[in-house]
């Protein structure tokens, strides 16, 4: 018998008695204001900025406001002046030593900052390897829990990846003092578009 | 008789400083845990929830391991399953012998610590370089983790910074600042990550109806190690499975919350295939948990998602240590999986815990862990381990506890004690008694100043 077997017979062996799927039905935390407190979770505990962007604005300029000193900005959004660009360089490692990376957002949730980014570039490597990230979200897709931004997460067949972030990168490794930027991200800051 | 665990104790104990300093540490933590409890009004229906999705998938585990299976090779990846730390072991090597693979990135992984992986890889040549920063350091200095989910959390700047001197990796002399060591350490591993050949990672989760393994971290180095290399070899224990999206959403809610008192870790990432032009192996781990199963008492350790919240509440744990147990997992979940896997080794750890019964409340999937360590300790007369003393005292809690009556009238009678002479109720004949003193009972018990209407609720 293959070890798969063995263990899938195990199983069914050793199991004396089963146990229903529970009723996940009951009343969940909902916002009145997602929208107000996704920016209030974001700019607190997750611990990134947040600029809202107008329909007129001029998204570039925006990018230099945000991170005034960067050089290297890679993207593959459209409408974005990208040095690098994640679905033409040659291989992941060519994306290190981005200042900032821009990408796009989907559902973001109210109660943590988690925001859903679905892998729509060959490297997803722009999300974790810029020393910043700047993160295009809707307001029309802010959600209140967990439970509803799950009901929306979306998948790439290409690319079969998707994550959510919730502010910069952070460890407490060392003496429990709260250090941003340990391996991915150092800084976050999300666009908030209408 | 002292046990392996008192004995370690023991020696920890005497560094006082240090032991207020890991009680204070972990009990923070656990203050934390409770704001974001508090926060959330459907907190207890979350837990209850998660109990119950856990002991429908354990108990439908071979169904919802072949539709994972099923989900997970339609998207591309390639599933292995091991019964045992040996086949695993083999199946993580026969991967990298057929890539070439010369450096591994790792992101934590407990599994892979409770089958020595990193050991049988050295021993073959692989550079294996762990990346969660706590990890890493621990690597350097050539010690275990210590806790699951801080795992060098009892390491001193100092200690990090004197490591990363050694290493090369801090050129500042003296500068033990945690945001330089950070930095430093951020630098030295971004090296490892560009030129490793492979990444593996654990699994919190595994989906069965989409194929999904999820990886839950603060640092983003489970994606670090994932972004670059185009091997990718996930290693996951067939009990982190769970049915579908719904579920997860409960468990998110949880995990990072009870874990770290954070509303989420910064990254959870879902991988459900290859990258492109790569390899994505899932390696679904047996290693005794489909015995644990069929163990009436004990198998409901499978539902633990291994958040580390029952170490940061246990009194025991935060003044003792993780290396005083003689098993890798420390702590309540610990001294049950210690047991399952090894009772004569482990039988060690049984002392360790006042049946204080806070762990029960703090855990997520609400596994009963004090109640199972209590039915180690009355079954240890069937293993040879039994110690008079110690059968004696479960079998007086016991009776206490059965009888109402009895407590109240044991309650009453409990200030007595206080007038008894030291060397009785400091007793050492035996491990329960070594390094605790009696409680000092009060003079009025809370029943009877109730009954008084002393007490004001
Ligand atoms: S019941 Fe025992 S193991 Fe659990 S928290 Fe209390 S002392 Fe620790
Ligand atoms: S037993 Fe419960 S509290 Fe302890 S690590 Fe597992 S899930 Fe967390």
């Amino acid at each position: 018998m293959s070890t798969r077997d063995e263990i899938l017979d195990n199983l069914r062996k050793n199991v004396r008695e089963t146990y229903d799927m529970p009723d996940l039905g009951f009343k969940k935390r909902i916002f009145e204001d997602p929208v107000k407190a996704f920016i209030e979770t974001t700019t607190t505990t997750a611990g990134a900025k947040l600029m809202e962007i107008k329909p007129n604005d001029d998204i570039n300029e925006k990018i230099h406001e945000a991170y005034p000193d960067a050089k290297i900005i890679s993207s593959n959004v459209p409408g974005i002046k990208a040095d690098r660009n994640p679905d033409t360089v040659a291989e992941a490692q060519d994306l290190d030593g981005t200042d900032v990376g821009v990408i796009m957002g989907g559902v973001a949730c109210a109660e943590n900052g988690c925001i859903w980014i679905e892998q729509t570039m060959k490297e997803k490597a722009i999300c974790f390897i810029s020393e910043c990230l700047i993160v295009i979200v809707s307001k029309k897709n802010i959600v209140s829990n967990m439970h509803e931004a799950y009901e929306h997460i979306q998948f790439n067949e290409k690319y079969n990846f998707g994550t959510f972030i919730s502010g910069p990168s952070k460890t407490a490794d060392i003496e429990q003092s709260l250090v941003y930027g340990a391996q991915a991200a150092r800084g976050l800051t999300v666009f908030l578009t209408e | 008789m002292s046990t392996k665990h008192t004995i370690a104790a023991e020696k920890f104990l005497q560094n006082s400083e240090k032991v207020t300093r890991h009680d204070q540490t972990f009990w923070s933590v656990r203050v934390k845990r409770d704001a974001q409890s508090q926060e959330l009004p459907e907190w207890e229906e979350l837990r209850e929830a998660a109990s119950q999705i856990k002991k429908h998938t354990i108990t439908h585990l071979a169904e919802y391991l072949e539709k994972f299976e099923k989900n997970a090779t339609k998207n591309g990846a390639i599933v292995h399953w091991a019964k045992d730390a040996d086949e695993y072991n083999e199946i993580v090597m026969d991967i990298l012998h057929k890539h070439q693979v010369k450096k591994v990135v790792k992101s934590k992984s407990m599994l892979t610590e409770e089958c020595h992986l990193n050991d049988h890889l050295i021993k073959h040549g692989i550079d294996v370089v762990e990346t969660d920063l706590g990890e890493r350091i621990l690597q350097m200095m050539h010690l275990a983790p210590s806790h699951i989910v801080m795992p060098a959390i009892h390491i001193t700047r100092e200690q990090v910074g004197r490591c990363f001197e050694d290493y090369k990796i801090s050129p500042e002399v003296g500068n033990y600042d945690p945001t330089y060591l950070t930095r430093c350490a951020r630098y030295h591993l971004r090296d490892n990550f560009m030129t490793a050949d492979c990444g593996m990672t654990g699994g919190n989760f595994g989906i069965a109806e989409t194929g999904d393994i999820v990886v839950c971290t603060n640092e983003g180095n489970a994606d670090m190690s994932t972004s670059i290399p185009k091997l990718h070899i996930v290693s996951m224990g067939l009990e982190k499975l769970i049915p579908d999206y719904k579920a997860m959403g409960v468990f998110h809610r949880l995990l990072a919350r009870c874990g770290t008192g954070q509303s989420t870790t910064v990254y959870t990432s879902h991988f459900r295939g290859p990258r492109p032009g790569g390899e994505m192996h899932i390696i679904l781990v047996d290693n005794g948990r489909s015995k644990i199963l069929g163990n009436e008492e004990h198998w409901q350790t499978l539902k633990c998602m291994r958040c580390g919240a029952c170490m940061n509440t246990c009194p025991v744990y935060r003044r003792t240590g993780g290396y005083s147990y003689t098993y890798f997992i420390p702590g309540p979940i610990g001294i049950n999986l210690g047991m399952l896997k090894d009772p004569d080794e482990n039988y060690h750890n049984l002392p360790a815990c006042s049946l204080c019964c806070s762990c029960d409340n703090v855990c997520p999937a609400k596994v009963d862990l004090s109640s199972q360590i209590y039915r180690w300790r009355q079954g240890l007369d069937g293993m040879g381990h039994a110690d008079p003393m110690k059968k004696f005292m479960s079998k007086g809690m016991q009776v206490l506890f059965e009888s109402p009556g009895l407590y109240t009238t044991a309650l009453k009678f409990a200030p007595i004690a206080n007038h008894l002479p030291k060397f009785i109720t400091e007793i050492k004949l035996n491990g329960w008694a070594q390094g605790r003193e009696m409680p000092v009972f009060a003079k009025q018990s809370f029943h009877e100043l109730w009954k008084k209407g002393k007490v004001k609720a």
